[in-house]
């Protein structure tokens, strides 16, 4: 017996810490003292980390992310709510078509959606804009909030439907004060999925952009294949940052398991 | 509307259908149009756009229209044969790789009291979504020489001279399972959390050990979902692109990187068209085996 549950320890630890370690190594390379790439590293220092927003093509690459992430989370949320709300409301086949229209992407290798969408600008004739990626990862993306916000949607009580609509709020009315409200963590959720991965993505991105248009990891990609230097891994460290802090937030607001898909047991 | 009454205007005709599921609901809910257009444009006409594409004739520097079975027939020659063989061993490696250590580490999480397992499932997210960039690179440096395993093994006295581990075969399918374990812990966890705790309390209770009662109890009853994980996976991996090129060798090469090399570097754009249209025909047929297996998710059903 008590083997068993040091061998369950032992095996969940192991779990844990091997995924950690790519995030312990970066931080570790993040604090050489020199420009070179060491783990341990050999010397401590924290300059790396103001480097990022001194040198030019890192602060490009990064104001260039950060759009595009926020225009990407709004673009997906836009198409994702009417979707969901229109199934959850009307479950005809236009609906469900459109809701499978919304899962589809997600499903697919991105390399065929990266091609897809850059024969597409070619043939209107925009190749490389910025807002190229901007509207790719919001279709990309869109399945996490539309998956989330129907869950949303679908814990709302119909009781309360029922009693709103019977002390005569229309259906906007209803829609503003009941529903709206009701979904607004599940889009806040979605909305967090949706910016953490596109701030993460690398290969829409690199199609899309054709260089002139650099997201960070197509930056980051494109220094470590041409040399190192620890403000890689500074970077880095600051993105694994961003995404603790944003699901960290999602947790502490919403029901990180419930979101997750996890079951809870009916009162 | 019951899907009785759906199917029986069906077999009446098409047009009522059309009126009813369609244009009715679009006058009452007309904002349908906006994620209609956007999806429309954004994602149904470059997959049209590609596939017409697919079937152009190359020129020097670009294609030019044409209809063509040229890039399609070159799916018999070994450029292609070569790297699909290589794409497919490696997914079904990650995969078996990455369920397999997925299945009893998201068991053990489903069953963490509350706040343990929020802070579990923060970190997974942010592992997951963590750029494959990052995940390779920091990969890369366990396995290099100056300061990786490879001089700890050294240091034990096991190798006598230390010497880089990657880019190599091993190298990446470790990469590629790594990137997929805390996607198959995800995918595993709903059905995980709906797993009875009495079933095995009571295996338990009659004399069975943990390891028992977890193989005769919780695997028989998650076999479904663990295929629909596998098959999931399968299709990530197949799409995976930074990870092979930065920890596989050239003959690693994997089908995400042909595409886009086709496609970026030799200018070929139809036939990275038509290796994306042969590559969504497996995603889709695979997903539909994964959407059949979740129905008969035998958990997802109490």
């Amino acid at each position: 017996m008590n083997l068993v549950r040091w061998s369950k320890a032992a095996f969940i630890i192991a779990m844990f810490g091997m995924l950690a370690a790519p995030l312990v190594i970066v931080a570790g390379v993040s604090l050489n003292a020199k420009k070179l790439m060491f783990f341990p590293p050999k010397g401590l220092s924290l300059q790396w980390y103001p480097a990022v927003f001194e040198t030019n093509q890192w602060l490009e690459a990064l104001t260039t992310s950060v759009i595009i992430a926020i225009s990407a989370g709004i673009i997906a949320i836009s198409i994702a709510l009417p979707i969901a709300y229109f199934l959850w409301r009307h479950k005809v086949l236009y609906a469900k078509a459109l809701f499978l229209a919304g899962i589809v992407p997600f499903a697919l290798p991105p390399v065929i959606t990266a091609l897809g969408m850059l024969i597409f600008w070619v043939e209107v004739g925009h190749v490389g804009q910025i807002w190229n990626i901007m509207i790719a990862h919001g279709v990309f993306l869109v399945t996490l909030p539309l998956v989330m916000i129907s869950l949303g949607l679908e814990s709302i009580d119909d009781e309360i439907l029922e009693a709103s609509r019977t002390m005569g709020a229309d259906s906007r009315r209803v829609f503003t004060t009941i529903i709206f409200p009701m979904v607004l963590p599940y889009m806040v959720a979605g909305y967090a999925f949706v910016v953490v991965l596109s701030m993460n993505e690398y290969i829409i991105s690199f199609f899309l952009g054709q260089a002139a248009t650099v997201t960070l990891p197509v930056q980051l990609l494109a220094s470590l294949r041409s040399g190192y230097s620890p403000i890689i891994a500074a970077v880095s460290v600051m993105f694994i940052l961003f995404a603790v802090v944003v699901f960290s937030l999602v947790a502490r607001f919403g029901d990180l398991p419930k979101l997750l898909g996890a079951w809870t047991p009916k009162e | 509307m019951s899907d009785a009454a759906v199917n029986r205007q069906r077999d009446d005709a098409v047009g009522p259908v059309w009126r009813e599921q369609f244009l009715q609901p679009l006058k009452r809910f007309p904002i349908g149009l906006y994620p209609t257009f956007m999806m429309g444009v954004f994602f149904l006409i470059p997959f049209i756009i590609m596939l017409v594409v697919s079937f152009y004739a190359r020129t020097e520097s670009t294609y030019e229209p044409g209809f063509e079975f040229t890039h399609y027939a070159r799916f018999f020659s070994p450029l292609f044969t070569t790297h699909l063989l290589v794409s497919v061993q490696f997914s079904v490696l990650a995969s078996i790789l990455s369920v397999a250590a997925a299945v009893p580490f998201t068991y053990f999480i489903s069953r963490f009291r509350r706040r343990p397992q929020v802070i579990a499932l923060v970190f997974l997210l942010c592992v997951l979504t963590l750029s494959e960039v990052i995940v390779a690179y920091s990969l890369s440096v366990v396995m290099s020489r100056s300061s990786g395993l490879p001089s700890f093994v050294e240091w034990l006295g096991l190798i006598d001279k230390a010497r880089s581990w990657y880019p190599g075969y091993l190298a990446n399918l470790f990469g590629l399972s790594f990137f997929n374990i805390p996607f198959a812990v995800l995918i595993l966890f709903p059905s995980c959390t709906r797993l009875d705790r009495e079933l095995t309390e009571a295996a338990q209770t009659m004399g069975a050990s943990p390891f028992r009662s977890f193989t005769t109890i919780v695997l028989p009853l998650l076999d479904r979902t663990i295929m629909a994980a596998f098959v999931l996976l399968f299709v990530f991996t197949m799409g995976a692109f930074v990870t092979p090129s930065w920890l596989g060798r050239p003959e690693d090469t994997m089908m995400a990187q042909l595409i886009a090399n086709q496609a970026l570097n030799r200018g070929n754009i139809p036939f990275a068209a038509a290796l994306s249209m042969f590559f969504m025909a497996v995603t889709i047929i695979l997903s539909l085996i994964t959407v059949r297996l979740r129905r008969g998710d035998r958990v997802g059903q109490t």
